[in-house]
Formats: C-alpha cells, sequence, structure tokens
C-alpha cells in the first residue's frame, strides 16, 4: 500500500468522525511513515494522540497488507506517560483506531497498577501497543530475555516528554531508549512535549545528542493559536487588604459570583494545604455547594480522584479546587472558567492552566487571577505580559547523574546481565551521560562489584558478580529482588497512609506531620475533619470527626520559585511602578501600597539594588531584594550569610520569598560593611557557596535520594511496615559516614553538584550578582517594616503550622506596620 | 560519635549518683569510677558491614572508628571492667566478628555484655571470647539493663533508646544533639557507635540532660 493509500485510510476516518485533520497530525504521519524520529510540540487536547497512534497502525497495516484477516502477534509499539492515570483515556484513543480500522491489534496497560497476574500474561504475549510509564519500562528491562520481547518494536512515544525533562525519570528514559535503539531493527523514536523554551534542546536529549537518529529527526509543531484572558480579581476595598496570609481568603466571595457564572470552574492552588482550606472555607461559608464541590489533589486515594475526573466530564460538579494534579492531560472540555489562587510562579503552568478552560477550538481561555497578597498583583500584571508575549521557561535536563546511571546498570546486571564494553558506547550517546569518562566508567563499575574502589580480604560486599567472560550479573535472588522493588523511586518525603479504623483508604500524608499529631488531635484532610486514633506499621488510623479545627498537613513539597522568566518579568512591572508608570488595573490598584512604600524606603528603578533594615520585637531585619525568585534568594542568603559572618561572628536566621531574603539576627548587621567589602561579588562564588552551612544542609537532603536511586539506601517492601523513618535517618548517617570516610565518592559529589545546578541554580545566581554589581546599592534604615518587607518577614512564619499563636504573632506585626 | 583528638580530660563530665562517682565522656561512656568501670552501650558493631554485605555500598573504611574509639578509651581510663548495655552487635555474624576478636585479644579488661534486642548472634560465640552475658546486672544501688526500667530502691542505668535532644535558639536556631538523659532514679546513656541514629526526647523540669557537643559535654 503506498502512502497516499495509507493517508486516505486516516482521513476517511476523520471524516466519518465529521473531523478535519490538523496539518500538525498530517505532518506527523508523513514523517512517521517516512521512518523519521522527531519531537511534536503540541498542547493538551490538540488530539496529539491521533498524530502518532495512526502512523503506528498506518504502518502496521503497510507492512501486512492481510490486517482484517491475520494478525502478526508481538510488541509493534510502546506509549509512554508519566501519569498512571492518563493512561486509560491513551488506550481508549488507541483502540478507537485499531478497532475502526478493522485491525486485529490489541492494546495494553502496564503501570505499578496492573495485577501481577496480567503482567504475567502480558510477559507470555506481549500486546500490540503497550501504554507504560518510565519505570515499568525500567522493570521490563530487569526482566530475563528482555531483547526479544522488543525486537519488533517500530515505535515508542513518549508523551508529555516536557514533565520528564529536567527530572530522574527522564533520565531513566534516555538509558531506556539507548538500550532499545540497539535492540529493536526498526525503531522511530518520537516525544510529545508542551511549549517549552528549550524545544530544540528537549529534542537532543530525547534523540541523542550525536546520534544518526537526530539527525534523521523533525520537528512537528501544532501552533495552535488560543486567545487567553487573563482577570485579574482586585479587592474592592485595598485598604482593609492584608499584606500578608498566603490563602487568599478574604477574596472567597469574590470567587463565588465567578462559580455561579460559569458550568464548570477549576481553582488551581500552589500547596495541597491551601488547597484543603479552601475547600473547606468554601463550604463552611456556602454549604449550598455540597455535593457540588470537589477537590482534588495528589495525596487523595486514586479512587476519589477517578471519580471526581469523571464527574468534571458529566458537568456534575460546579467546582473543584485542585493543585497541579489536574495540570496535565486528561481533557476537561466542560470546564469554562479557571481560577488560579496564588502566584503561579512559572509561565509556562500559568499557560498550562489558563488552557484548561474554553478546550473546545476556536473558544477563548478565560483564568481568573486572585492574589494572595498585594505584591502578587504584580505578578498578575506581569502574567498580563506573558500570555501577550508566550515566553515560557526552559525546563533544565540533568548531567552525570551517577546514581540513576548505577541502578540502570544494576538493572542490566539483573535481567541478562552485560558487557560494559557493549553498553559505555551507549551510555555515552544520551545527552546525560555524554561527557562521561573511561575514569568515571571504571569507577561506576568498581563501585557495582567491589561496593568500593579497592578489594579486601574480608569485605563480604555482595551485589553485581563479573562471570568468567567477563558479563556483570546479578545472582543473588536476594539482591535482585531489593533492585526490582527500588526501580524508579521516585524519592518524596516519607508518606503515612491514612485509613479509617475499618479500612477505607483516605489518601497519604507525609510522615513529618502524622508525627506531630497525638490521639485525639482532629484535623482536616481531603475535605474531612478526621480524629487521629493512632500509627499503626505505615499507616495512621482515624475516625470523621465533628469538632472543629484549624489542623492542615502541609506537604514539604509545596514551595515552588519564580523561573527565571517570570522574574525578568517581574522586575519590568516594577520598574514600572518605579517610573509611576502605573499602567495595568493591578499596578493602578497598588498605588497606595508603592507611595507607603515611599514614605520610608525606595520603589527601586533598574539601576538600584534595595535593602532595607529594621528593628521589631523579634530582632534586627536586614532585606534585600533582587527580584530574582525563590531558589536564587535562598542560594544568596546563603552565600551572603556566610560572607557576613567571615567579617564578624554572627547568627542569623534566614527567610526568602520570591521577591527578596531576609537576615534576621539579635545584633544589628554593618551594611556598609557589606557594601565596602563588595560582598556581592560573583568571585569565589563557588567555593563560598560550597562553605556556606547551608549548601551542606541542602546536599544533604539532595544525597537522601540519591542513596535510594542508587541502591545503597533499601526503602523497605511495600506495606510491609518497614519504617520509611530507617530510610530518613539513615541516609542522614550516610551522608556523614561519606563526608568523613569517602568525600571523593561520585555519588557523594552529585549531591553537591545537584544542589548547586539544581537547586540552587548557581547559573542563575551568578547573573543575579552580576546584575547587582552594576546596579546601585541603595540602603534605606527604617523605622519599621515596609509594604515589601512585610510578605519576607511573615511569610517565613507560614513555614509552621498555623495555630493561634501564630495568628497572635501576625496581628502583632501587623500593628507596628500600621500605626 | 564525633572523633576527638584533644585532651581526654576536658572531654568528660563528672557527675554524682547515690554517692557513687561517674565520669559522662564525650564518646558516650560513662566512667564509674569506684568500681573502675566503663559502661558503654549502643555500639551496633558490625552495621557497615551488614550494610555491605546487602549491597549499600558504604566506605569499608568507616568499620575501623569504633575500635579505635574503643582503644583510647581503654587506654585512657584503663579500667578494670568493661560492661556494654546491650546492642554491643548490630546484627547476625559477619567478618567483622574478625576485628572483635582482635579487639578482645588485645583488651586487658574483664567484658561484660548485657544482651540487648540486636545481639542475636548465639551465646557461645561471646562465651567462647570470654564475654560474661546478662539479661541484667544489679550492683549496690543499681540496676544495669538495655532496656529503660524502674524498680524500687535502684538506680537504672540503660541504653536502647539512642536518647537526643533539640535545642532551640534565639535567631530560630535549631540543633539535635545526642545525650545522656538522666531522670530521678534512670539514666539513659547514648549510642556510642559511629553511624547510628538517634531518637529525640523531651525532658520535663525535673530530668537533666548532659548533651554531646563535639568533643565536650555540656549540661543543659
Amino acid at each position: 500500500m503506498n502512502q497516499k493509500e495509507l493517508f486516505s485510510i486516516a482521513t476517511d476516518w476523520f471524516h466519518e468522525q465529521n473531523w478535519q485533520p490538523f496539518a500538525f497530525q498530517k505532518e506527523s504521519w508523513k514523517a512517521f511513515l517516512a521512518g523519521k524520529h522527531g519531537l511534536l510540540n503540541a498542547p493538551t487536547g490538540s488530539g496529539k494522540t491521533y498524530a502518532l497512534w495512526f502512523p503506528i497502525v498506518l504502518n502496521y497495516i503497510k507492512k501486512n497488507p492481510e490486517y482484517r484477516t491475520k494478525h502478526k502477534k508481538g510488541l509493534k509499539a510502546i506509549w509512554i506517560t508519566p501519569l498512571r492515570a492518563l493512561s486509560q483515556e491513551i488506550r481508549q484513543s488507541a483502540e478507537r483506531i485499531t478497532v475502526d480500522l478493522g485491525t486485529q491489534m490489541t492494546v495494553g496497560i502496564r503501570t505499578g497498577d496492573t495485577s501481577t497476574k496480567e503482567r504475567a500474561s502480558q510477559k507470555k504475549a506481549m500486546p500490540d501497543l503497550l501504554i507504560t510509564t518510565p519505570e515499568s519500562l525500567q522493570l521490563l528491562l530487569s526482566s530475563k530475555g528482555y531483547a526479544s520481547i522488543f525486537k519488533d518494536c517500530s515505535a515508542i512515544v513518549v508523551d508529555e516528554w516536557h514533565e520528564l525533562l529536567g527530572t530522574k525519570r527522564g533520565i531513566q528514559m534516555e538509558l531506556g531508549l539507548s538500550r532499545l535503539k540497539t535492540i529493536c531493527k526498526d525503531l522511530r523514536i518520537w516525544g510529545i512535549s508542551a511549549t517549552i523554551g528549550n524545544l530544540e534542546q528537549a529534542r537532543r536529549v530525547l534523540l541523542g545528542p550525536n546520534s544518526e537518529q537526530l539527525q534523521n529527526s523533525v520537528m512537528v509543531r501544532a501552533n495552535l493559536k488560543k486567545k487567553i484572558t487573563v482577570k485579574s480579581i482586585i479587592p474592592k476595598t485595598m485598604e482593609t487588604f492584608p499584606w500578608r496570609g498566603h490563602l487568599g481568603l478574604h477574596l472567597l466571595e469574590e470567587v463565588v459570583p465567578i462559580i455561579n457564572n460559569s458550568k464548570t470552574t477549576l481553582l488551581f492552588t500552589n500547596t495541597r494545604s491551601q488547597c484543603e482550606i479552601w475547600f473547606q472555607k468554601i463550604l463552611e461559608k456556602h454549604p449550598e455547594y455540597a455535593g457540588e464541590m470537589a477537590m482534588h489533589h495528589g495525596s487523595i486515594n486514586k479512587e476519589t480522584r477517578l471519580w471526581v475526573e469523571q464527574a468534571i466530564r458529566n458537568e456534575s460538579l460546579k467546582a473543584v479546587v485542585c493543585t497541579s494534579s489536574l495540570d496535565l492531560g486528561v481533557d476537561f472540555a466542560p470546564v469554562e472558567t479557571v481560577i488560579q489562587i496564588g502566584g503561579p510562579k512559572g509561565v509556562a503552568r500559568f499557560l498550562q492552566r489558563a488552557g484548561r478552560s474554553g478546550h473546545r477550538p476556536g473558544k477563548e481561555s478565560v483564568i481568573h487571577f486572585l492574589p494572595t497578597h498585594a505584591m502578587e498583583l504584580i505578578e498578575a500584571s506581569a502574567l498580563q505580559v506573558v500570555v501577550k508575549e508566550n515566553a515560557v521557561e526552559d525546563r533544565l535536563p540533568y548531567l552525570n547523574s551517577y546514581d540513576v546511571l548505577l541502578q540502570y546498570l544494576t538493572t542490566l546486571a539483573v535481567s541478562d546481565g552485560f558487557y560494559p564494553g557493549e553498553i559505555f558506547p551507549e551510555i555515552q550517546q544520551t545527552f546525560c551521560y555524554q561527557g562521561i569518562t573511561e575514569e568515571q566508567w571504571q569507577w561506576l563499575l568498581n563501585f557495582l562489584v567491589l561496593g568500593s574502589q579497592s578489594l579486601s580480604s574480608y569485605d563480604e560486599y555482595k551485589k553485581v558478580e563479573i562471570e568468567a567472560d567477563g558479563k556483570f550479573k546479578v545472582n543473588n535472588r536476594g539482591v535482585a529482588m531489593r533492585h526490582r522493588f527500588q526501580i524508579g523511586t521516585i524519592v518524596g518525603d516519607a508518606t503515612i497512609s491514612v485509613r479509617y479504623q475499618k479500612g477505607g483508604y483516605i489518601g497519604s500524608i507525609e510522615e513529618y506531620f502524622i508525627s506531630k499529631l497525638t490521639q485525639g488531635d482532629v484535623f482536616t484532610f481531603a475535605g474531612r475533619n478526621l480524629e487521629f486514633i493512632r500509627i499503626k506499621g505505615m499507616q495512621a488510623h482515624v475516625r470523621n470527626s465533628t469538632k472543629r479545627t484549624n489542623k492542615v498537613p502541609s506537604w514539604m513539597g509545596g514551595r515552588l520559585s519564580f523561573s527565571a522568566q517570570m522574574s525578568e518579568l517581574l522586575r519590568q512591572e516594577l520598574y514600572k511602578a518605579a517610573a509611576h508608570q502605573l499602567s495595568g488595573p493591578e499596578l493602578k490598584s497598588l498605588k497606595h501600597i508603592f507611595d507607603k512604600q515611599r514614605e520610608e524606603s525606595i520603589v527601586p528603578s533598574p539601576s538600584e539594588f534595595l535593602i532595607e533594615t529594621f528593628k521589631t520585637r523579634d530582632g534586627y531585619h536586614h532585606i534585600f531584594y533582587p527580584f530574582e525568585g525563590r531558589a536564587v534568594h535562598e542560594a544568596m542568603s546563603s552565600l551572603l550569610s556566610y560572607r557576613v559572618s567571615l567579617l564578624s561572628p554572627i547568627t542569623c536566621s534566614l527567610a526568602f520569598n520570591d521577591y527578596g531574603f531576609e537576615m534576621l539576627s539579635d545584633k544589628p548587621i554593618d551594611i556598609q560593611a557589606v557594601i565596602d567589602n563588595n560582598l556581592f561579588t560573583p568571585e569565589y562564588m563557588l567555593a563560598d557557596l560550597q562553605r556556606s552551612l547551608n549548601s551542606n544542609e541542602m546536599a544533604r537532603r539532595k544525597f537522601r535520594d540519591i542513596a535510594v536511586i542508587s541502591g545503597m539506601v533499601f526503602t523497605g517492601y511495600p506495606e510491609k511496615g518497614v519504617k520509611m523513618k530507617h530510610l530518613q535517618s539513615s541516609s542522614q548517617l550516610l551522608f556523614d559516614v561519606f563526608r568523613d570516610y569517602e568525600p571523593n565518592n561520585l555519588l557523594f559529589q552529585q549531591a553537591f553538584t545537584e544542589t548547586f545546578e539544581h537547586q540552587l541554580e548557581e547559573g542563575r545566581l551568578r547573573m543575579a550578582l552580576e546584575r547587582i554589581g552594576k546596579q546601585q546599592i541603595v540602603w534605606k534604615d527604617c523605622e519599621k517594616a515596609t509594604p515589601f518587607s512585610f510578605p519576607i518577614i511573615t511569610d517565613r512564619l507560614r513555614e509552621k503550622l498555623s495555630n493561634e499563636k501564630l495568628a497572635d504573632r501576625i496581628k502583632r506585626m501587623t500593628k507596628i506596620l500600621m500605626k | 560519635m564525633n572523633g576527638f583528638s584533644g585532651a581526654l580530660v576536658r572531654m568528660s563530665y563528672p557527675l554524682k549518683l547515690k554517692d557513687q562517682n561517674f565520669q559522662l565522656h564525650a564518646s558516650g561512656a560513662v566512667f564509674w569510677k569506684e568500681k573502675s568501670c566503663l559502661l558503654i552501650s549502643d555500639v551496633h558493631l558490625g552495621k557497615v558491614t551488614h550494610f555491605r554485605k546487602f549491597g549499600a555500598a558504604l566506605p569499608r573504611h568507616a568499620v575501623h572508628k569504633n575500635y579505635l574509639l574503643l582503644d583510647r578509651l581503654v587506654s585512657y581510663y584503663q579500667p578494670f571492667e568493661i560492661c556494654f548495655l546491650g546492642d554491643l552487635f548490630h546484627s547476625s555474624l559477619n567478618k567483622e566478628w574478625v576485628l572483635f576478636e582482635n579487639w578482645m585479644a588485645r583488651t586487658p579488661s574483664k567484658i561484660t555484655l548485657i544482651t540487648g534486642n540486636h545481639d542475636i548472634i548465639a551465646p557461645e560465640k561471646f562465651e567462647s571470647l570470654g564475654v560474661e552475658q546478662f539479661e541484667e546486672l544489679t550492683t549496690e544501688n543499681f540496676l544495669l539493663t538495655h532496656h529503660p526500667e524502674t524498680r524500687n530502691g535502684y538506680y537504672n542505668l540503660c541504653g536502647h533508646i539512642h536518647p537526643a535532644v533539640r535545642l532551640q535558639g534565639a535567631g530560630r536556631q535549631r540543633l539535635k544533639l545526642p545525650c545522656f538523659f538522666k531522670t530521678e532514679d534512670q539514666m539513659i546513656l547514648p549510642a556510642f557507635g559511629e553511624f547510628t541514629g538517634s531518637y529525640t526526647l523531651k525532658p520535663s523540669d525535673k530530668d537533666e540532660v548532659y548533651v554531646i557537643a563535639g568533643e565536650e559535654v555540656i549540661k543543659v
């Protein structure tokens, strides 16, 4: 069958549905059938699945002209999705094609949710089209004779590649692909990505920077223009607008008419605790929504989440309060309106959320922005610019993550064993390990076999063995079993599942929160008030309670930082304010705050770097305003406090948000000395950062994940009640042991590299310091806290759980500010 | 514990319990002067080797630290007796036993072991090296156990918990330090072992806490 005939099969199908194929869909079909690899840049809900399922099926039809009567068994294509929850939808669209075109192709799902029985039967006879996750793909590589499963696979599609890029799951994908390139005879590699700043790089990472696949690849862009309107919710009476508080609850009533005027509204919050609180408060004030409102976040059990997703599609819900858990995948046509509560912190995220509404082609997307404090209105103003300019950020891919490589090599050793001479060139082809040296490679091999770099007589280290012919192989069943359990652990904070005493899973909460509860305590979770009974194994038992409570679990991972793009836009908005050009309604509404700010301080212009100092009952506050985002501020505060401590011994605590950072101390810091000694210099930045105490603490946290991924810490068998506490403390101890005995260990050093590159965003920090170097430092010694400083000095307090005392404290601070 | 290099004499804190003289040492050991007895709890020997045996590549060199610390304590206090308050070994027998045999051979003190929950190595193995084993010991008005226990008329010295306390200071400073945790009728020793965790206790007003701050023992 020639291409024209194949195409007409596809277009006929589209016509039968009363659809027209988009240009980008046809373009993908053509490239795929020409044997090309590629990256498809298309947003959710644009028909991207049909862009790639079709050519996969057409390719099969082409090779098997008698496809209607005969069925050639075996795996033909793999579809990788980062979220298990999306696999059902992907299957439905695939099956629609295979059935309608009269093929006998089968579609199967293999994820962590797949039963052992089904896995076993899949292993005997693979479905033609397999939908799976990066972890499950790795697991397949850990089974004996995996090469024969994949040999006739013609395509692998990595969906939502932008979500994987810049994560360790992305590296897992790179490694898996490097193997498949060798063992599949005729493989096409395709990625699907939403718009990110570094799309070209995304393609290089997916296909390999120097690979023939990259040479023979295309970039297909959907270019579906969509009109997005941002409407800021501006408080009617700014006098009562608190310059603090991170929940925005004072604007709750503003949200009600928006919900009422729309079929279905999604309310996006930034953290799960914020999500819980908003849900609770809306219901409290407006009980009429009961039954028509739901909540959706990552810690709620899967059944509930699926129910909510279904209910959105059925149009049976008026509003859903959610977190990033609803950012991805799943099309919700009925969603008319989206409300973003608090700054979205990233441009791409904001656009993605905005795109959640008005999904039908040609409809405009409306997103309401609800600021949680006044400064966020500046953010809103910046977002207006974003929407016009479509400036989205990069996803920074990892380099040289030895932990993931060790895990992968162990995986290969567990299945059929591997020969380093064969695998090393494959590894070098990947983006992540393109710079790996022979020496580092040898170090890793020694680590796998000896657990160190030299032999010792009484050592009992056991993991990978070298067989007589040079094959690296795991022969110990215990090692193999533990490894399979560990594969693809995405390490998060230790979580505890929350259950009713009689059973009934409600969701999972970080152990950190549960450990602070005592029997009889009541807390809010999944929209319910629950009374804590006891901890049993890895489970917390609870019962429903009618008591009111203000305890809401906080999730440590909830803090997001401004991206570079967002920070830049924010600064531009501020500079407008500095020049008294209050353009949009957002900035206009902030006029009196800017005026107040100018009473004692300034609104900095592009040539100025502002430092404020003042004293409160808490001590001496020193506030610095780089406007570079939380991550950079975390790094800069650590760096600066280290340098200040060199001038004279000092103890200070650090707080930071997206606008600036604070050093709080029991004695004043000599700011003139900070300026005179040029403490913002980018010179010796890395060395100083390394010496600053904070980076050590951050590296310690990074090392925890590294220790788990590389298999140095066993997280325990699921549900066997091996407490995660063990992992926590022992990886902490591990860090100390390595620091004391093997500081040159590549894994130990990786913890620091990751801290600098990914956590502290070293590159951005350097640029920020260079910028400050060109600015004039303006130091304002103030009588009291300024409006700009207020969110920072109170932000720190929010890191803890809210309780009465805290509220009192904030009240007291407000008085100081207002009088 | 942290390694110690400075003068050993500054590293201990004198303490009277029931008219007996004790020295709380920064290594976590307690020296009982009248008895010339060194009390050491929760050494967890063999832990590093145990981890390595199960494929966790901890630095091999870390194995020696415990023995070095023990040697230095023995040569400083020259105790007549060393009494381990349980969890001497972390797990089942492994090749670190050879190192322990060597240490036994060069240590002149009498060695006793109050068995702890981790001590699962066959008693005969200890016997063959001349280690005396007990469930608990009572001497004078003192009760030596692994798990904390209260008994009328006795002062309990024990381990098991790996006690630590959290300290909060001005400017939101926080520290977690291992400690000797003393109540009216009991003192819990910190874990001696390198590469052992700790458990945070909250002292009441009556309790006394002696934290190990690097090379010093400080009452807080």
